[in-house]
């Protein structure tokens, strides 16, 4: 009965169709920051491979393989887990984010596509710094299928923390606060690129329950073989962290105050 | 336009009647019990234009919001046609297309692709909502600006972008917050020709704004919000008739003078910057006239002009506002 309104003919206004439509809305509404964001952390991601090496004389195989294998995390979660929010930030702040909400948009084609444009963004940094890392300390990858499930559900885990934090906090000042010092604090003592046991053991341990070294050691595991421990309960922490984000994300876009 | 536009993207059902919006008692109280809608009701008919005017913080947004699904009633019911948009706010999605008074989210978006977007996201069947947005960019006059993106245009042919971004599928409703803020007055003039046609094409249209002179020539009806309360509803001319009998005064001050002190028999006066305007009854328009020469001869005004009262002298009278400057009564 609703359809009649505005999607008239079968095959027309279905799922599918609002993820693309959406998907083509997010990467026009990018277009300009998306290209930047890529060639940023096709750069960074570079930058760090090579610079690591500059802070030893002599850098052992499987150190400089457990970090290299934990780059290409960051390079997956950086649009999604930072980039997203300030955008939601910045839609609140403008006012267009009540026009955004006003949208016939399933909640699922919209979390969707934003995991694609996440990967989109993320995938060549990765692949170039997995490339670089070898080339630099002749390191070879063990590539297993597991790769692809790591990669979608490292994505989806970071994009679900983004949105959630985007759509669930009202303030964009405080969305914008709580990005910055996540930024910070993640890529600064989270143990995606150095091992967990490096870390005093309150932050191990507090490490256990977060989602990031789960996302480099479920990669990790999908790029060499024995290196990554704990695999299986990685998985779980990040389907867990993304079922829990998707329902708040799909509980503030449906509330009504 | 003809039938390939509203029609042809929505589907012959939309020419259908019995999609009317039924508001009854509708009542929202804020945490801070103030209450910024109490026991509104009005019923909106389809192919109807309906004006919704009201100073700022009547409670024009907290309404619309409660229309599109954003904020939940505290009491009272929405109706669109057969959906219940209190109990089914996803419906309301469906079936309302909403133009926020704030600037669309088109910064990196072109013009044209964001109206086929729009379109696209809204369910409509590519090919004609290809045919509607080239359309709309036509009869709005800003197809040069087809290619352009948004943080390009300036503030009117964003609106204009905007509005076509809203209406290239149009809901049972479409919700217009103030559509023709920074539109400069031809392009206006188109806007408020497809806005009729809208409802010719079997849309409800809500309008809401502070200008009221412009919703005088363009709605079939309208209510005027005040305190969160419909404080009058009915036809321009029926709203109008109450001062049916009266003159408008209008005195343009000189620089820097006070108001004067205005005879007993002046209603509702209003200052807003140099203009002093109220209302005379039509049988004292010689005393009136006097005092106004009088008034010029002091050097406390530089000219007077006298008139058929408006829709706007109306609106004064009810909310003690002038519709667009947001000016004072006069103590």
């Amino acid at each position: 009965m609703i359809g009649v309104a505005v999607a008239p003919a079968p095959g027309h206004g279905s799922w599918a169709a609002s993820l693309w439509a959406q998907l083509r809305w997010e990467l026009a509404s990018l277009r300009v920051f998306l290209t930047l964001l890529v060639a940023i952390q096709l750069l960074s991601g570079v930058g760090f491979a090579i610079g690591i090496g500059f802070f030893f004389q002599h850098i052992p195989v499987q150190a400089a393989l457990f970090v290299a294998t934990g780059l290409p995390t960051i390079n997956l979660v950086t649009l999604g887990f930072l980039a997203g929010p300030q955008q939601i930030a910045g839609l609140k702040a403008s006012g267009g984010y009540d026009f955004i909400r006003s949208l016939p948009m399933p909640t699922s084609a919209y979390v969707v596509s934003w995991c694609l444009v996440s990967l989109a963004a993320g995938a060549p940094a990765m692949v170039a710094t997995l490339v670089v890392a070898a080339a630099r300390y002749h390191l070879s990858y063990q590539v297993s299928a597991s790769l692809v499930p790591a990669v979608v559900l490292v994505v989806a885990t970071g994009a679900m923390l983004g949105l959630a934090l985007g759509h669930a906090v009202d303030k964009p000042s405080l969305i914008q606060f709580v990005t910055q010092f996540f930024f910070f604090a993640v890529f600064g003592f989270c143990p995606m690129a150095l091992p967990a046991s490096q870390l005093p053991h309150w932050l191990e341990t507090l490490n256990l329950g977060l989602p990031f070294e789960h996302m480099a050691v479920v990669v990790r595991a999908g790029l060499t073989t024995g290196l990554a421990s704990d695999v299986a309960r990685a998985y779980l922490v990040l389907a867990a962290w993304t079922v829990a984000c998707y329902a708040l994300v799909a509980r503030a876009l449906a509330r009504r105050h | 336009m003809s039938l390939t536009s509203a029609e042809a993207v929505r589907g012959p059902a939309a020419a259908s009647s019995g999609w009317g919006l039924e508001i009854d008692r509708l009542t929202k109280v804020y945490d801070s019990s103030v209450r910024a809608n109490d026991e509104i009701s009005l019923r909106v008919e389809p192919g109807e234009v309906f004006g919704l005017l009201g100073p700022n913080g009547a409670g024009k947004s907290t309404l619309v919001k409660q229309l599109i699904g954003l904020l939940k009633p505290t009491g009272g019911s929405i109706r669109l046609g057969p959906h219940d948009l209190v109990a089914d706010p996803a419906a309301a999605r469906q079936l309302c297309s909403y133009l926020p008074q704030a600037p669309m989210p088109i910064e990196s978006l072109r013009a044209e692709e964001a109206i086929r977007l729009t379109g696209a996201i809204r369910g409509g069947l590519r090919s004609a909502v290809g045919a509607r947005a080239s359309e709309l960019l036509a009869e709005l006059d800003i197809e040069e600006w087809r290619k352009t993106v948004g943080l390009r245009l300036s503030g009117g042919i964003r609106r204009l972008v905007g509005f076509a971004m809203v209406v290239v599928v149009p809901g049972r409703l479409v919700i217009l917050d103030e559509p023709t803020n920074d539109v400069d007055p031809h392009r206006r003039r188109l806007l408020w020709q497809l806005i009729r046609r809208l409802g010719e094409e079997g849309s409800a249209v809500l309008l809401v704004t502070h200008n009221v002179m412009e919703a005088e020539k363009s709605v079939d009806r309208l209510a005027v919000i005040d305190g969160g309360r419909v404080v009058a509803e009915g036809t321009p001319s029926a709203l109008k008739a109450a001062d049916r009998g009266r003159m408008r005064l209008h005195l343009m001050l000189a620089p820097g003078k006070p108001t004067p002190d205005l005879p007993g028999y002046a209603a509702h006066p209003t200052r807003a910057g140099n203009n002093l305007v109220c209302v005379v009854d039509e049988t004292l328009t010689g005393d009136a006239i006097a005092w106004a020469r009088q008034q010029v001869s002091d050097g406390v005004a530089e000219e007077y002009a006298l008139g058929a009262t408006s829709l706007e002298d109306v609106y004064i009278r009810l909310t003690g506002h002038l519709s667009a400057n947001g000016a004072e009564p006069t103590p």
